[in-house]
C-alpha cells in the first residue's frame, strides 16, 4: 500500500483524534477517581478539537490571515485553510476550559464534604 | 342572563363566598352556602325550561349546556336534596374545623353535579365530573382520618373512571368528529363492532365507579362513612346518582341505537353486576357494627338494584329504575342526616354501645322509620312501589335468565329488611345506658329537613304518581315510550290492583294507628325504662345486657362467612402493593453513581448508532 | 422604542458582568438590577410579540452586519417568541421570589444574580439563535450557570448533583460539538436553515449519525430517559427558585433545541416515531419513579421529567393539533412547575427532614403556601378547571385522531399513578397531624407575589383558555413551516 506523506498524516490526525477520545472515555467510565475522570473529559473535547480542526485542513492551505504573505500567497493560486473551524475551536477551548474548571472546584467541594473522591462512593442521592 | 349560567354562577359565587365568610364568622359559611343553593334552586324550579341553552368556544370546539326533560329530572333532584341538606349542614357542622374550605368545596360538589347535569356534549361533561371528583375528595379528606388514605383510594378509582370516560370521549370523538352526546347516540351504531364495545365498555366503567358497581366500588364504603354526614348525605344521595345519570344516557339510549346494545354484552353483564352487588353489600350492611358503615353498605346496594333495572332496559324497569334513583336519594339522605345528628348528639354511631334514643330523640326517630321503612320497601312509602315495579319488570321481560336475577334482587332485598331493623334497634330501641342519658333532641335546624324529607316519603308513596310524571316525561325524551298506567299496579297473572284506593286506605289506616298510638301512650301509662322489671325477684345491675345488640345476627354471620372471607379490596391492596414494589423496583436504575449513568449514555448512544438505520429509515 | 432581539443576549450578559462593578456602590443595587433587566426584557418581548403578530412575519436580527448564511442570525419569530416571552415572564417571576430569598445573603446574592443572568442569557440566546455552533454556545453558557446553581448551598449534597449534571452535560456538550463538526463537514454551514435545504445532499447513514449524535446529546438537556439521571438530583439539590428556572427555562430550552433539529435541520421521518417511543419510556420511568419518593423535591423533580416525557410524546405525533398541545403542555409545565417548586420550597424549609411523611398538618402552619400547593397538584394532573387539563385534552385529542389507542391508554394509566403521589401528598398536607407549630421560615412578601401571579394565571388559563391559544397556534404554525422559516432566513442574503 502506497500512501504518501498527507495521506499518513491525516490518518495519524484522525487516528489520534479518535484515539484522544477513545482514551477520554475510558478514563470517564472506568476511573473511579473524580480528578481523573474531569482529566478524561478534557481529553475527549480534545479528541474532538483536533477532529475539528482536521476537517477544517485543506491540503497544502495557509494560515487563514489577511496579511499582505497571505494574500500574496492567495494571489499565486495558492489556499487558505477553512478559517471556520478554527475560530470555532477557539470558542470551544475557552468553553472547555470554563468547564474544567467549575468541575474542578466541584470535585475539591466534593473531597471536603465526604474525605472521598471516589465517585463510587458519594452516592447519597438516589433512587 | 341565561339561567343555566346563572344556576351554575350562583353556586360558584356561593362557594367563594362562603369560604371568605368563614373569615369574618364561622356560622356565616353555611348561610352563605345554603342561601346559595336555595337561590339556585329557586332560579331552577321556576325558570329553567327547555329553551334554555347555550355554547361556549373554546379555541378548536366548543362547550354546549342545555336541559332537556332526563337531566330536569336528576338536576331536580339534585337541587331539591341539596337545600334541605345545605339547611341541615349549617347547624351540623357548627363550631367545626376550617368550615369555609368545608362549605366551599360543599358548593362546589353540588354546583359539579348541575353542570353534569346541564351538560349535553362530553367535554363539558368531563369537566363538571373531574370538578365533582376533586371537591368531594377534598371534603373526604376533611376528617383526617388515617391521613387522607380513604381518600386516597376514593381518587384512584375516580381516576380510574374519569380518564376512562375520558378516552372513551376522545375516542368517540375521533371516530364521529363530534363532543355532542346527542351525536353520539345517533351515531353509535354506524361503528365498528369493535370500537362500540370499546366505547361502550369504557364508559361503563366511568360510571361504574361512582355508582359503585361491584368490582368497583370498595372505595365507597369507608369514603361515606368517613365524611362528614352532612356531606355523606350528598355523596350517597346524589353523587353516585351522577353515576345513574351517565349509566341512564348509555343504557337507555345510546346502546339502543348500538347494533351491540341489544345483545348479552352489556345489559346482561351490567344487571348481574348490579344483582351480586346488591347481595354482597347487604350482607356486608349485615355485620357492620357501625351505622355509618351501615348505610354505605346499603347504599351500594340500593344502587345495585337502580343499575339492575337500567340494564334489563324495559320501558316498566327503567321507570323502576328511575324512580328507586330518586326515592333513594331521598331517603338515604335523610337517613345519613339521621346518622349524622345521632352523631353529633351522643358522640357515637356503633351500634353496639348506642340504644333507646326513641324517647330523647323522637322526631329524628321518626324521620329514621320513614325513611327505613321506605329503604324497606313496605307500603305505604315510596321504596315499595319502585320495588314492585322492578320485580314485575323482572319477571315479564322475558330471559329467562332473569329469574335468577329476581331471586337475588328478592334475596338481597330480603336481607336489608335485617340490617333495617338492626339500625332501628341499635340507635333508637333497645336498652338505655346511663351515658346516654344526657342526649338531647337535635337543634331544630336539623330536625326539619330530615322530617320535611320524611314526609315528602309518604307524599311520593301516596301519590307516586307525581313522580311518575316527571319520569315519564324524561324517558320520553330518551326515546322510550311509556305506556304504563300509573294509577294501576298490575301483575302477570293480570290482576290489577288501582293505587290510589290502595294508598289512600293505607295511609288512613297509618295515621288513625299513629294518631292512636300517640294518644295512647300520653294518657295513663308510666315511663318504663328497660331496667324498669325485676325477674325471680332479682332486680338488673346498671350494666346488665337485657338486649341484643352485640352479635347482632351471629347465626347468620356465620352463615355467610365463606362469601364474606374473600373481600375485593384484600386484592386490590395487594394489587397495590405490588405494583409499589414493583416501582421501587424500576427506580433503582437511577444508582446515584454519576458513572452509571455517563454508561447508559454511552450505550444509548451505541445502540442508536447500531440500529439507527433501521428506526430512523422510515 | 427601537428594540431588537439581540437585547435578549446583549442586556442580561451586560447585566451580569457589570453586577460586581455595582456591587461596590450598593448592596441593595445586586438585587433591583437584574429585576430592571428582566423587567425590561418581558416588555421587549411584549413588543416584538405583538409586532410578530401583527405582521405575520418573523424579525430576524443581523449580528455585526453579516447577513446569513455567513453572519449569526436571531430568529424572533411566532415560535421562539412565544418561548422567549414564557422564559422571560417566569424568569421574573423568579426574580420576584427570590428578591429577598431566605439564604441568598449579600455576597451569595451577588454571586446568584450574575449565575441567574447567564442562565437567562444562555436559554433564551438557545431559543433565539439561527446558527448551530451559536446554539452550543448558549447551552454551554447555560450549562455552566446551572452547575454552579445546583451547587449553590454549601451545606447539602449539592456539589454532588452539580459534579453528576456535569459529567452528563460535558457528555451532551462533546456529543453535540461532535455532531457540528460532522454536519459542516458534509454540508459546510453552520446555519440552521442553510443546514435544512441542504440536508437532502447528506449521505443516508452519515445523516442518521449526525441525527443520532444530535439527539442523545440533545435529548440529556430534554431530559430523555434514560439520559436523565442527572436530573432528579440537580433539581432537588439546588435551590427553590433554581429548581423553578430548570423547569421554565433550561429544559424547555432543551426540549426546544430537540425540536428544531428534529422539525427544521432534518428530514427523518423515523425520528416522530422515535420522540413517541422515548417519550413513553421517559414517562412511565419518571412517573413511576416519582412514586415512591419520600423527598418532597425529588419527587417534583421526577414529575417534572415526566411531563418532558408526554411533551415529547406530543411532538412526537407531529400534526398540528399534537404539536400546539405539545407547546401548551411546555406552558402549563413551566407555570404548573413553577408555582409547584415555589411552594415546595417552603414547605421544605419548613420540614428540617425535608421527607414528606414529615410534613402532615403543614397546611394549617402555613395556609397561603400550601393552597398553592395543592392548586399546583390539581392543576399537574389536568384536572379541571385547571390550565393543566387543556393541554392535556389537546394532546389526547390529537393522539386519538392520530388512532394512538394504547399511547392514549398508557398516558393516562401514568396520570393515575400521578394522581396518586401528588393527591398523597395534599392529604398529608391538609389533614395529617402537625408534629410541631414552629414556623421555621414564613413566605416572603415578594414569594407570595409570583405564587399568586402563577396561580391567577393557571385558574384563569383554566377558565379561559383562548386567553393563550391564539399565540400557541400561531407558534404551532410557525414550527411546522419549515419552508418559510428558510426563506425568512435566507432571503436576507438575496438583498
Amino acid at each position: 500500500m502506497d500512501l504518501d506523506y498527507n495521506q499518513i498524516m491525516s490518518i495519524g490526525v484522525y487516528g489520534s483524534a479518535i484515539g484522544l477520545i477513545l482514551i477520554g472515555l475510558y478514563a470517564v467510565l472506568i476511573k473511579k477517581h473524580l480528578t481523573k475522570i474531569v482529566i478524561g473529559l478534557s481529553i475527549i473535547d480534545a479528541g474532538i478539537h483536533l477532529l475539528f480542526i482536521a476537517i477544517g485542513y485543506i491540503k497544502g492551505g495557509t494560515a487563514p490571515i489577511f496579511s499582505p504573505a497571505g494574500e500574496k500567497i492567495v494571489a499565486n493560486g495558492g489556499v487558505m485553510v477553512d478559517p471556520v473551524p478554527q475560530a470555532l475551536v477557539l470558542t470551544a477551548i475557552v468553553i472547555g476550559f470554563a468547564v474544567t474548571a467549575v468541575a474542578l472546584s466541584l470535585v475539591i467541594r466534593l473531597y471536603r464534604h465526604h474525605q472521598t473522591a471516589r465517585i463510587d462512593q458519594i452516592k447519597s442521592l438516589k433512587w | 342572563m341565561n339561567s343555566l349560567l346563572l344556576v351554575i354562577l350562583i353556586l360558584l359565587a356561593g362557594a367563594v363566598l362562603s369560604f371568605l365568610a368563614n373569615r369574618i364568622m364561622p356560622i356565616l359559611s353555611g348561610v352563605m352556602s345554603f342561601l346559595s343553593i336555595g337561590a339556585a334552586a329557586v332560579i331552577f324550579f321556576v325558570q329553567v325550561s327547555a329553551a334554555d341553552s347555550m355554547a361556549i368556544p373554546i379555541s378548536g370546539f366548543s362547550l354546549h349546556w342545555g336541559i332537556n326533560a332526563y337531566s330536569w329530572l336528576f338536576g331536580a333532584m339534585v337541587l331539591g336534596l341539596s337545600v334541605f341538606v345545605a339547611l341541615y349542614a349549617i347547624a351540623f357542622m357548627k363550631g367545626k374545623d376550617r368550615l369555609g374550605y368545608f362549605f366551599f368545596n360543599f358548593n362546589l360538589t353540588i354546583m359539579a353535579m348541575m353542570g353534569i347535569v346541564f351538560s349535553t356534549d362530553w367535554v363539558s361533561l368531563f369537566i363538571f365530573w373531574e370538578i365533582m371528583t376533586w371537591s368531594s375528595f377534598l371534603i373526604i379528606i376533611y376528617a383526617g382520618i388515617s391521613e387522607g388514605r380513604v381518600g386516597t383510594k376514593y381518587m384512584i378509582f375516580s381516576a380510574i373512571g374519569g380518564y376512562a370516560m375520558f378516552m372513551a370521549i376522545l375516542v368517540s370523538n375521533s371516530l364521529l368528529g363530534s363532543f355532542q352526546i346527542a351525536d353520539l347516540v345517533s351515531g353509535f351504531g354506524t361503528l365498528s363492532l369493535g370500537n362500540q364495545a370499546l366505547i361502550g365498555i369504557l364508559f361503563m366503567v366511568a360510571f361504574g365507579v361512582k355508582s359503585a358497581v361491584m368490582p368497583l366500588h370498595v372505595w365507597a364504603p369507608r369514603a361515606y362513612a368517613d365524611s362528614p354526614m352532612a356531606f355523606t348525605a350528598i355523596f350517597s344521595g346524589l353523587l353516585s346518582k351522577m353515576g345513574i345519570f351517565g349509566m341512564g344516557i348509555l343504557m337507555i339510549s345510546v346502546f339502543a341505537q348500538g347494533t351491540i346494545g341489544q345483545t348479552f354484552i352489556f345489559s346482561n353483564i351490567l344487571a348481574w353486576l348490579g344483582a351480586v352487588t346488591s347481595v354482597i353489600a347487604t350482607f356486608y350492611a349485615l355485620i357492620q357494627k357501625d351505622a355509618k358503615r351501615l348505610l354505605a353498605y346499603s347504599s351500594i346496594a340500593q344502587l345495585g338494584y337502580i343499575i339492575v333495572g337500567l340494564a334489563i332496559g324495559t320501558p316498566l324497569s327503567i321507570m323502576a329504575a328511575l324512580f328507586l334513583a330518586v326515592v333513594h336519594a331521598i331517603f338515604k339522605g335523610t337517613l345519613f342526616m339521621v346518622v349524622g345528628a345521632v352523631e353529633r348528639q351522643a358522640g357515637t354511631t356503633n351500634m353496639e354501645e348506642l340504644g333507646a334514643l326513641i324517647r330523647k330523640m323522637p322526631w329524628t326517630f321518626m324521620a329514621a322509620l320513614f325513611s327505613i321503612i321506605a329503604l324497606a320497601g313496605v307500603p305505604p312509602l315510596g321504596g315499595f312501589v319502585g320495588k314492585w315495579m322492578l320485580y314485575e319488570s323482572l319477571i315479564t321481560s322475558g330471559f329467562g335468565a332473569n329469574y335468577f336475577l329476581v331471586i337475588m334482587v328478592f334475596l338481597s332485598s330480603t336481607a336489608a329488611f335485617l340490617y333495617s331493623y338492626r339500625f332501628l334497634f341499635g340507635l333508637f330501641l333497645g336498652q338505655e345506658e346511663p351515658e346516654f342519658d344526657h342526649v338531647k333532641e337535635a337543634p331544630a335546624i336539623m330536625v326539619v329537613p330530615m322530617v320535611v324529607l320524611a314526609l315528602l316519603l309518604l307524599v311520593i308513596g301516596a301519590f307516586p304518581g307525581l313522580l311518575f310524571e316527571p319520569i315519564a316525561n324524561a324517558m320520553a325524551y330518551m326515546g322510550v315510550d311509556v305506556n304504563w298506567n300509573m294509577t294501576v299496579l298490575s301483575n302477570v297473572w293480570g290482576d290489577e290492583v288501582h293505587m290510589e284506593p290502595l294508598w289512600t286506605s293505607i295511609l288512613v289506616m297509618f295515621v288513625i294507628g299513629a294518631t292512636f298510638l300517640t294518644f295512647k301512650t300520653r294518657r295513663n301509662t308510666r315511663y318504663v325504662t328497660t331496667k324498669d322489671i325485676h325477674t325471680s325477684g332479682e332486680i338488673p345491675e346498671a350494666h346488665e345486657n337485657m338486649t341484643f345488640s352485640v352479635n347482632f345476627y351471629q347465626p347468620f354471620e356465620r352463615a355467610i362467612e365463606p362469601v364474606m372471607k374473600r373481600k375485593m379490596d384484600t386484592y386490590y391492596n395487594r394489587i397495590g402493593e405490588g405494583l409499589e414494589s414493583l416501582f421501587g423496583f424500576a427506580r433503582k436504575i437511577y444508582t446515584g453513581n454519576g458513572q452509571t449513568y455517563a454508561i447508559y449514555v454511552i450505550i444509548f448512544l451505541s445502540i442508536l448508532i447500531l440500529i439507527g438505520e433501521t428506526i430512523f429509515n422510515k | 422604542m427601537v428594540v431588537s432581539p439581540v437585547h435578549f443576549i446583549a442586556v442580561p450578559l451586560l447585566a451580569a458582568f457589570l453586577i460586581p462593578l455595582l456591587a461596590k456602590v450598593s448592596k441593595e443595587l445586586v438585587r433591583i438590577v437584574p429585576g430592571l433587566v428582566i423587567g425590561y426584557l418581558s416588555v421587549v418581548s411584549v413588543i416584538l410579540m405583538t409586532q410578530v403578530v401583527n405582521t405575520g412575519q418573523p424579525i430576524i436580527e443581523v449580528i455585526g452586519g453579516w447577513s446569513p448564511p455567513f453572519g449569526i442570525n436571531l430568529v424572533f419569530s411566532a415560535f421562539t417568541g412565544f418561548l422567549v416571552s414564557l422564559m422571560t415572564f417566569m424568569a421574573f417571576l423568579i426574580w420576584i421570589y427570590s428578591y429577598r430569598f431566605k439564604k441568598i445573603d449579600d455576597a451569595p446574592a451577588q454571586k446568584y444574580f450574575i449565575l441567574f443572568m447567564m442562565l437567562v442569557t444562555g436559554s433564551t440566546g438557545i431559543v433565539l439563535t439561527g446558527d448551530i455552533f451559536n446554539l452550543f454556545v448558549f447551552m454551554e453558557i447555560t450549562a455552566i450557570a446551572a452547575y454552579s446553581l445546583t451547587a449553590f448551598y454549601r451545606d447539602r449534597d449539592g456539589a454532588e448533583a452539580a459534579f453528576k449534571y456535569l459529567l452528563i452535560g460535558s457528555f451532551a456538550s462533546a456529543l453535540m460539538l461532535l455532531a457540528i463538526v460532522l454536519l459542516y463537514s458534509q454540508v459546510g454551514t453552520l446555519n440552521m436553515a442553510e443546514i435544512a435545504q441542504r440536508i437532502h445532499t447528506v449521505p443516508q447513514g452519515m445523516k442518521i449519525t449526525i441525527f443520532t449524535l444530535f439527539v442523545v446529546g440533545l435529548g440529556i438537556e430534554a431530559e430523555m430517559f434514560p439520559l436523565n439521571g442527572w436530573a432528579p438530583d440537580a433539581y432537588s439539590q439546588s435551590p427553590g427558585p433554581v429548581g423553578v428556572a430548570f423547569a421554565a427555562l433550561v429544559v424547555k430550552a432543551g426540549v426546544y433545541s430537540l425540536v428544531r433539529v428534529v422539525f427544521t435541520m432534518f428530514d427523518i421521518h423515523g425520528a416522530y416515531e422515535f420522540l413517541i417511543i422515548m417519550g413513553a419510556i421517559t414517562m412511565v420511568i419518571a412517573e413511576i419513579s416519582a412514586l415512591k419518593q419520600t423527598n418532597l423535591k425529588r419527587m417534583l423533580a421526577y414529575s417534572s421529567i415526566g411531563q418532558m416525557g408526554f411533551v415529547l410524546i406530543a411532538f412526537g405525533i407531529g400534526t398540528n393539533a399534537a404539536v400546539f398541545g405539545a407547546l401548551f403542555l411546555m406552558f402549563n409545565h413551566a407555570v404548573i412547575k413553577g408555582l409547584l417548586f415555589m411552594s415546595g420550597s417552603y414547605l421544605v424549609y419548613n420540614t428540617p427532614s425535608k421527607e414528606i411523611k414529615d410534613m402532615a398538618g403543614i397546611g394549617k402552619k402555613l395556609p397561603m403556601v400550601s393552597f398553592f400547593f395543592a392548586l399546583g397538584a390539581l392543576a399537574i394532573v389536568g384536572l379541571p378547571p385547571f390550565s393543566g387539563f387543556w393541554s392535556k385534552l389537546y394532546i389526547l385529542m390529537a393522539a386519538a385522531d392520530a388512532s394512538f389507542y394504547y399511547l392514549m391508554g398508557t398516558i393516562l394509566i401514568v396520570s393515575i399513578i400521578e394522581i396518586v403521589y401528588y393527591f398523597r401528598v395534599m392529604g398529608r398536607l391538609y389533614f395529617g397531624k402537625p408534629q410541631n407549630d414552629v414556623v421555621l421560615q414564613k413566605p416572603t412578601l415578594g414569594g407570595i407575589f409570583a405564587m399568586g401571579v402563577l396561580a391567577t394565571v393557571i385558574i384563569v388559563i383554566g377558565i379561559h383558555p383562548d386567553f393563550v391559544t391564539g399565540f400557541i397556534q400561531s407558534a404551532a404554525d410557525t414550527l411546522l413551516d419549515k419552508a418559510g422559516y428558510i426563506n425568512n432566513v435566507l432571503q436576507l442574503t438575496n438583498l
